[in-house]
């Protein structure tokens, strides 16, 4: 994997959440958290572009033609393929990957690479916001299950030990290696990770994730601008 | 100052007053409120909620902390 991968990554995954949170802005448990849940919305949509945006300086941008027609050539991880029915599902992707996100874009503002280290620090600070909303409902307790799964997602998503990350983070592009990632990502949300086992034999490198799907049909349709073709006037 | 009692979704929360300035020049006025169950939530929604404009600074401050001297219809001791 490339560093222009991993920035893809980075992007697809901030745009799903991004469109993931704001599907909450009018179904949250409080009007306060639907305003949260919007302005985190538009926060990580925001995100995305100004990480779409550093590929072609990069000099390395993945996207190819199949984004037009193959929801399975995006990049996001699975958690975001399918709206989330529960707001545990919410506050676990605030609370673990949201920050994870942030982890990953603090290592590449940190890192060797003057396009990541000059045009993502802003992102940090906006993603304070969102990690001390995660963090105190993660606090008030949720269910374990989309916690659990998120944490697994996040830590796949850091990829294997020796793996592309720890490559990238050799050559500096990266200031942290998977260890260290998951490490700073316990220590901003104040506890251990669950312990599991993680099968990278069946790992998707292009995903980051042992899982598999893709974003459901009605989402990738409103990516494509597909959605959008059924409001036309008629014979437009 | 009066303090309200809110039953919501978290058993115990607390009305914050959120101040902001435009300029350096200019104080700190209030521009709201929010209500949640710690500060780390209300600086969330505080931001969230009044972000629309650009203020070099904002604050909280829970309204419990705020002593009252004299309210409308009070006379100044």
């Amino acid at each position: 994997m490339t560093l222009g991968t991993l920035v893809l990554s980075l992007a697809d995954n901030k745009q799903m959440l991004g469109l993931r949170y704001a599907e909450w802005a009018t179904r949250a448990p409080s009007l306060e958290a639907d305003i949260a849940a919007a302005a985190m919305g538009l926060d990580d949509l925001g995100h995305s572009r100004v990480l779409y945006g550093c590929l072609q300086p990069l000099g390395d941008d993945p996207r190819r033609q199949e984004r037009e027609t193959d929801p399975g050539s995006y990049l996001a991880l699975p958690y975001f393929d399918e709206p989330w029915s529960a707001w545990a599902q919410f506050v676990a992707a605030n609370a673990v990957l949201d920050t994870a996100f942030s982890v990953m874009i603090q290592a590449c503002v940190d890192g060797n690479v003057e396009v990541l280290r000059t045009r993502l620090r802003k992102m940090i600070s906006e993603e304070r916001y969102h990690f001390l909303h995660g963090r105190s409902w993660l606090k008030a307790g949720i269910d374990q299950e989309p916690l659990l799964e998120a944490w697994r997602q996040a830590i796949e998503w850091f990829g294997p030990p020796e793996g592309d990350v720890a490559e990238l983070h050799g050559r500096g592009g990266l200031s942290m290696g998977p260890a260290r990632l998951t490490a700073r990502l316990q220590e901003r949300l104040e506890t251990a990770a669950p312990s599991m086992e993680v099968d990278w034999s069946a790992w998707d490198p292009m995903r980051r994730s042992s899982r598999r799907g893709v974003i459901d049909e009605r989402t990738f349709g409103m990516l494509r601008g597909l959605e959008e073709k059924r409001f036309y006037p008629a014979g437009a | 100052m009066t303090h309200r009692q809110f039953s919501r979704v978290h058993a115990d929360v607390r009305e914050y007053e959120v101040f902001a300035r435009k300029l350096r020049i200019e104080p700190l006025r209030l521009i709201g409120s929010v209500v949640a169950p710690d500060d780390d939530l209300a600086a969330a929604y505080a931001r969230a909620t009044y972000d629309e404009e650009r203020w070099i600074e904002m604050a909280i401050v829970p309204t419990d902390a705020m002593t009252t001297l004299w309210a409308p219809g009070e006379e100044a001791e």
